[in-house]
């Protein structure tokens, strides 16, 4: 029958704290630093009367409904009882009394006082007092033997002192404590205490133990000890019975010996290891209340001590202990764990075994059952996961205690318990299911700290304090242009916290009389309610929860989902498939990692959903197991800032959802390899993609920071854990790949529809390609031609042509052969790709078509997905094709070419009829300036073109091939389409010549850029496919319609100028329908453009003798052209003969 | 030179800070700052973290030798050593003043440490008026300079270049006026 410990209250201020009880037992009586002394009807009571007393009460007594109070101002005050009224002061002392007793009777009180001094008063006339002087220093304790004829007192000066109270002389002085200069200095506090009824002992708390000493001899006949006592004895107080005797220590135990038998009865720990610095009985002897250095009151209750049949006891003794171990066991383990992971563990650890040694002493069954959970891995593992994720008793705990609770109820109550798993072990010797984590908020440290974080993530901190002056919450934001920094009551006690760019999210558990609340201060909100709260319903508790951008997500305890919007607007709600672990949510994406069933042999068995919310609601991921270490545990869960969901488990291990390889999880690297101590850890706080940053908070010796000091953010760098990675080739696998993950996002982003950083994306595709062909060459050099191929088919068309170079110029002949190969399939398939493409595109209308090409033309240029290269990108390519055609002869005109290229450039921006078109300002002709940073517009060229040295340096570089550099010139350009069109040039130029009719004339953007391109070299030969398209080109549909009915509408509306013609032109044309449309684009597809091809003249001439010196090499490159059936194994052939 | 300038000179020295605000890399001459992102740690010239700190727009993180039990054993192991031993940063000084002074609440035990580093000066300075003493009476025509910072020199300097030039004075008067050249190249 173990005691209960119940739960400590608020008693006092913090600071030393007395308790008693009155004389009927009725009342607890205690004082503390505040100068009160309260009256407690019980531990519940929470409306206690109190007596202000002074300043600070520094020791309390009370008997026959007197009150003594040693307070500040140096004085012995009595109050009457319970009425509080004062009743004079007994005595004074220069300083502060110390210590005030009462004796057996209640007609005297002795005080002892910090100057040195112990003073016995006669209660009824303060006149009447002996001052006991022989102290060298502050008296700690006096005490009153119960017969009246001693009394004993402690002192600083390190003596126990027993003396005859008439005589007023010392009877006996031992010299026992530490010697110290004040009270406040004092190890211990040594309150003594006198044998009641019997008088026969006095016991004096020495160091770890307590001494007994005998009445009358003195001498010192037996110590009390217990493994557990590892700090000084506070102070100790006797069973009104006489017979046990408790002391309370410093760092919170408790211990009850029965002082016969010496042994140990009760073992009990404060709930937070405060000093315990008061002990009184309750008269009938079966609580005990206590008070430690904090004000806190506790009370043990149904202590087996009241009981006095003697013939029972010893055995009673015996068995409860061994019962009481257990739980002591128990209890410490958890506190172990929690001071473990406050770095403390080496003082605590030693003693977290003793328990177990003196229970097996005692039960030698019982050895191996508690050596093996204390020293056993998962025991350990067991009490951190509790701490880390707690709120109430671990959950490991509650398994093992079930196994007790099984023992008892089985066993029926036999005086000496079985050990429990010595009949149970054989039954089962399976695997041991694992505790299930408890839920936590990435980004928080253990709920028992009161200083702790209640989320740090990449907006801000959230911060608790619940100590006995403050219970607050603190929230910072990173960057203080969200918002300032808030300071928060917390009087609901929450215990979890989110905090986003919008809002900051709190909840608390359910307490008795309230349900669990939600919180969400909506700070971003424009109007003035700037907080809503909603209560959950009864018996549901918030579990986890979490902000994504306008809205709120709470998991709780009823295997509920709930969906609020920011504002409060409650949503969705939908059943989870088990309880949840954590959340974590991004924009529209929410993450849930919920027990998927029970692990084993400490493995987790966690499921993972990832929903999208927002207008397209879906799940992206439903209900995976999610891959953790083995014998690990979830300690962060989040996204990266990029949107990609990532966690880390306790092994340190992060990983990242790999979105291209059917959402598998990638492992990127292990915090724990950057430590330097076993014991150090990474505390996760954020993950960036772009660049490559994993934040986290390096903890020293624990696994979770503290708030004080700050911790400041580190960096670590990803490293995935690729095989070799000490070799050349092993690093630049891992690069590449690497490189590869963290591209992903880039394609979720532009699927999702948001912007991405095109600059980030061209310098990881161009990382990629640089990391491609340094592996090509190093494979090269090894002579593994298996492997180029290999790596070959990884790379890009242009990169392979590049390949196909090196290769070359290498003198592997079968190896270029075999990537010729593997080009031309390449360009085919890509071909393949944009026919579909075009063919989906004829069928669209026209103006889609044209908006579309729009887009497709911003997203080729900056090297956007395959797909959106199209129609004017495959003009591009032709012309490049040509470019390095000419660039095979005539290199060095090659300079001069594009300078011409580029002076023509803004002449033709001018000349362009359509640049006044309605539909051409069309803003995309800008974008991609815009995009490629550059500020002067006119440069649209001049970008490609200029940036073309630059690619080619390093692509040069690469390579280490000076003679391709003309030709990796042309091929390098940021368009990322392929340079080399090798198949079949004619049937595609066709279909790319209606697809200009249609829509490229359209787009002035589009028109300029394959304008500028064509310009160049097939400006006039009229054989030329090409050609014709350039002719045609300007005439479209609209263009034909608009000739025909810009009379009606200037006759109209005579006063408009010519753009809003067009614009109310372009506004009738959409009007028609679509079957007319499309004869308009057949007349405008069957008319050679006449009016085009004046225009064509006149920028001709515009562009004066540069244009000429275009036409001529015009023509060398179509007359080449028509010989190259199969550009690429011409190209290849060239290479070839480079050398 | 005088003490301004020799704080002016520490500022060029880098301290981490975690602002508050999000840039992007600034250039400057002396070489680019940032990017700077909310709560990440990033290395800057101390004039500019002071800056940013009196406009509130960080916190500063203390450099690593600022801590109290680094500087206490610099401190003994100063007190026990004759010769002057290396400090933790050649301006650790001005550094120390400077944070302390516009930054103490970012650091922790700020006045411990102002009076060990306190102590610190002291016991140099003492060492350096103890070896100016020495040098002046034996007479001596150089002296090792060995992990003396800027600014203690420059505490020395002005006073003890007058007062020798001073004593050269005086002795030249005293002697015959031949001699005078070579003592001249002494100093």
């Amino acid at each position: 029958m173990p005691c209960e410990r119940k739960p400590m209250r608020y008693g006092h201020s913090e600071g030393h704290t007395e308790v008693c009880f009155d004389d009927s037992g009725k009342y607890i009586v205690t004082s503390g630093n505040d100068g009160d002394v309260r009256i407690w009807e019980g531990l519940d009571d929470d409306d206690p009367r109190f007596i202000t007393v002074g300043e600070k009460v520094h020791s309390l007594a009370l008997k026959n409904e007197r009150l003594v109070t040693a307070g500040s101002s140096n004085t012995v005050q009595i109050h009457t009882f319970p009425d509080g009224e004062p009743d004079g002061i007994l005595t004074r002392f220069t300083t502060n009394a110390t210590h005030v007793a009462f004796n057996s009777s209640g007609s005297k009180v002795a005080a002892g006082s910090s100057d040195f001094l112990v003073k016995v008063v006669e209660v009824s006339d303060s006149s009447r007092q002996k001052t006991l002087r022989g102290h060298e220093a502050p008296v700690l304790s006096v005490t009153f033997d119960p017969k009246d004829h001693f009394l004993a007192s402690a002192s600083c000066d390190g003596s126990v002192v027993v003396w005859d109270i008439e005589e007023q002389t010392q009877v006996i002085s031992w010299p026992l404590l530490q010697k110290t200069n004040d009270v406040t200095n004092a190890t211990s506090l040594c309150r003594l205490a006198w044998q009641p009824a019997a008088a026969q002992f006095l016991a004096v708390p020495v160091g770890t133990s307590v001494h007994l000493y005998e009445r009358d001899s003195w001498n010192h006949v037996s110590s009390l000890s217990d493994d557990l006592l590892t700090q000084p004895v506070n102070v100790v107080a006797w069973s009104p019975c006489g017979r046990f005797l408790a002391a309370g220590a410093v760092g919170g135990l408790m211990v009850v010996w029965d002082v016969s038998s010496k042994a140990c009865v009760e073992r009990q720990k404060h709930e937070k290891g405060f000093t315990v610095c008061c002990l009184a009985w309750h008269t009938s002897g079966r609580q005990l209340a206590y008070t430690d250095t904090e004000g806190r009151l506790g009370l043990l209750d149904g202590l087996a001590t009241s009981s006095t049949t003697d013939s029972a006891k010893p055995a009673a003794a015996v068995t409860k202990p061994a019962a009481k171990d257990y739980d002591d066991l128990f209890d410490d383990d958890d506190d172990d764990g929690a001071l473990m992971d406050e770095g403390l563990s080496d003082t605590r650890s030693p003693v977290k075994k003793t328990p177990a040694a003196a229970a097996a002493e005692q039960d030698d069954v019982d050895d191996e059952d508690f050596l093996m959970p204390s020293t056993g891995r998962i025991r350990n593992r067991g009490a951190i996961l509790d701490d880390e994720n707690s709120m109430d008793t671990g959950s490991l705990r509650l398994s093992q205690d079930r196994l007790l609770d099984d023992r008892d109820d089985g066993a029926a109550g036999p005086p000496a318990a079985p050990p429990p798993s010595a009949p149970l072990r054989p039954a089962y010797d399976g695997p041991l299911p694992t505790p299930p984590q408890k839920a936590f908020q990435p980004g928080s440290t253990p709920a028992h700290l009161t200083h702790r974080f209640m989320m740090w993530n990449s907006v801000g901190i959230v911060r608790s304090y619940d100590d006995e002056q403050d219970n607050a919450i603190d929230v910072e934001f990173h960057d203080t242009a969200v918002h300032h920094a808030m300071h928060l009551s917390n009087s609901l006690g929450h215990t979890v916290a989110d905090v986003s760019q919008e809002a900051v999210l709190l909840a608390c558990p359910a307490t008795d009389e309230l349900a669990s609340k939600l919180h969400c201060l909506h700070f971003s909100s424009w109007d003035t309610n700037k907080e809503w709260m909603v209560d959950l319903p009864k018996d549901e508790d918030v579990k986890a929860l979490c902000l994504g951008q306008g809205w709120a997500a709470v998991a709780t305890s009823a295997l509920m989902l709930r969906l609020f919007s920011v504002g409060g607007v409650q949503k969705e709600m939908f059943s989870l498939p088990g309880p949840v672990v954590c959340m974590a949510a991004h924009g529209e994406q929410l993450l849930i990692v919920y027990h998927r069933a029970t692990g084993f042999n400490g493995d987790q068995a966690l499921g993972v959903q990832l929903l999208r919310l927002g207008n397209r609601k879906r799940q992206l991921i439903n209900g995976e197991p999610l891959p953790l270490s083995h014998k690990s545990y979830l300690s962060w869960l989040g996204f990266t800032a990029e949107g990609t969901p990532c966690y880390v488990d306790s092994d340190g291990v992060v990983r990242m959802l790999n979105r291209s390889l059917g959402n598998t999880w990638t492992p990127l690297c292990n915090t724990r390899d950057t430590c330097k101590s076993k014991s150090d850890h990474y505390w996760v706080v954020g993950i960036h993609e772009n660049p490559q940053q994993l934040r986290c908070i390096p903890c020293k010796g624990s696994r979770y920071p503290p708030t004080l000091p700050r911790p400041a953010v580190a960096i670590l760098p990803f490293k995935l854990p690729l095989c070799q990675t000490t070799t050349e080739k092993g690093q630049m696998e891992e690069q590449y790949w690497r490189s590869v993950l963290f591209h992903n996002h880039y394609n979720f982003l532009l699927s999702s529809g948001y912007e991405i950083d095109e600059d980030g994306q061209t310098q990881s595709q161009k990382e990629q390609k640089e990391l491609l062909l340094k592996m090509f060459a190093l494979s090269c050099k090894m002579d593994r031609e298996f492997r180029c191929v290999e790596l070959a088919e990884m790379m890009t068309h242009n990169v392979v042509t590049l390949a196909i170079r090196y290769a070359s110029r290498s003198r592997r002949m079968a190896l270029a052969e075999r990537l010729n190969e593997l080009a031309m399939e390449k360009a085919s398939h890509l071909q393949e790709e944009e026919q579909k493409q075009q063919q989906e595109e004829e069928e669209e209308e026209p103006e889609y078509s044209r908006r579309r090409s729009g887009f497709s033309q911003s997203g080729g240029r900056d090297g956007g997905s395959r797909h959106t290269q199209e129609g004017d990108g495959e003009v591009v390519e032709e012309e490049e094709e040509e470019e390095e055609e000419e660039g095979e002869g005539e290199r060095e005109e090659m300079n001069g070419h594009e300078e011409d290229a580029e002076e023509c450039v803004e002449p033709r921006k001018r000349a362009n009829p359509f640049a006044k078109d309605p539909v051409s300002p069309v803003k995309p002709s800008l974008t991609p300036i815009a995009k490629m940073g550059r500020s002067n517009p006119f440069k649209v060229q001049g970008s490609s073109s200029s940036s073309q040295p630059r690619m080619s340096n390093i692509l040069d570089k690469m390579t280490s091939n000076r003679k391709s550099v003309p030709l990796s010139s042309s091929s390098g350009k940021p368009n990322k389409g392929p340079v080399l069109k090798p198949l079949a040039p004619r049937p595609k130029t066709k279909t790319q010549s209606t697809l200009l009719q249609m829509s490229g004339t359209k787009t002035a953007s589009k028109k300029e850029k394959s304008a500028d391109q064509q310009k160049q070299a097939e400006a006039p030969p009229p054989t030329s496919p090409a050609d014709d398209t350039e002719n045609k080109r300007p005439k479209t549909g609209f263009q034909l319609w608009l000739e025909e009915n810009r009379k009606s509408i200037t006759d109209e509306q005579p006063d408009m100028d010519e753009t809003d013609v067009i614009k109310e032109a372009m506004g009738r044309f959409r009007t028609l329908s679509a079957e007319e449309r499309l004869s308009w684009t057949e007349r405008a597809k069957g008319q050679p453009g006449d009016a085009a091809d004046l225009k064509k003249r006149k920028r001709a001439a515009e562009g004066g003798g540069a244009e000429e010196k275009g036409q001529a090499e015009g023509d060398g490159s179509s007359a080449k052209k028509k010989k190259a059936v199969d550009p690429s194994s011409k190209l290849a052939a060239f290479a070839f003969g480079k050398n | 030179m005088d003490p301004a300038e020799v704080e002016f000179l520490a500022e060029k020295e880098t301290v981490k800070i975690i602002p508050n605000f999000s840039l992007d890399k600034v250039y400057l001459i002396g070489g680019d700052l940032g990017p700077f992102n909310p709560g990440l740690p990033v290395d800057v010239p101390v004039w500019l973290a002071l800056n940013l700190k009196q406009r509130q727009k960080c916190r500063i993180v203390p450099p690593a030798w600022m801590d109290v039990d680094k500087l206490e054993e610099m401190r003994d192991l100063e007190r026990k050593e004759d010769a002057f031993m290396p400090v933790p940063s050649p301006h650790y000084m001005e550094l120390t003043k400077l944070l302390l002074n516009y930054a103490s609440d970012n650091i922790p035990k700020a006045d411990e440490i102002r009076t060990l580093v306190k102590d610190i000066w002291d016991t140099r300075v003492a060492k350096l008026r103890l070896s100016a003493d020495s040098f002046i009476t034996q007479a001596e025509a150089h002296a090792k300079l060995d992990n003396l910072t800027l600014m203690e020199i420059n505490t020395i300097r002005s006073f003890f270049l007058d007062s020798l030039n001073c004593m050269y004075k005086l002795r030249s008067n005293m002697q015959p006026s031949g001699d005078s050249k070579g003592h001249f190249n002494d100093y």
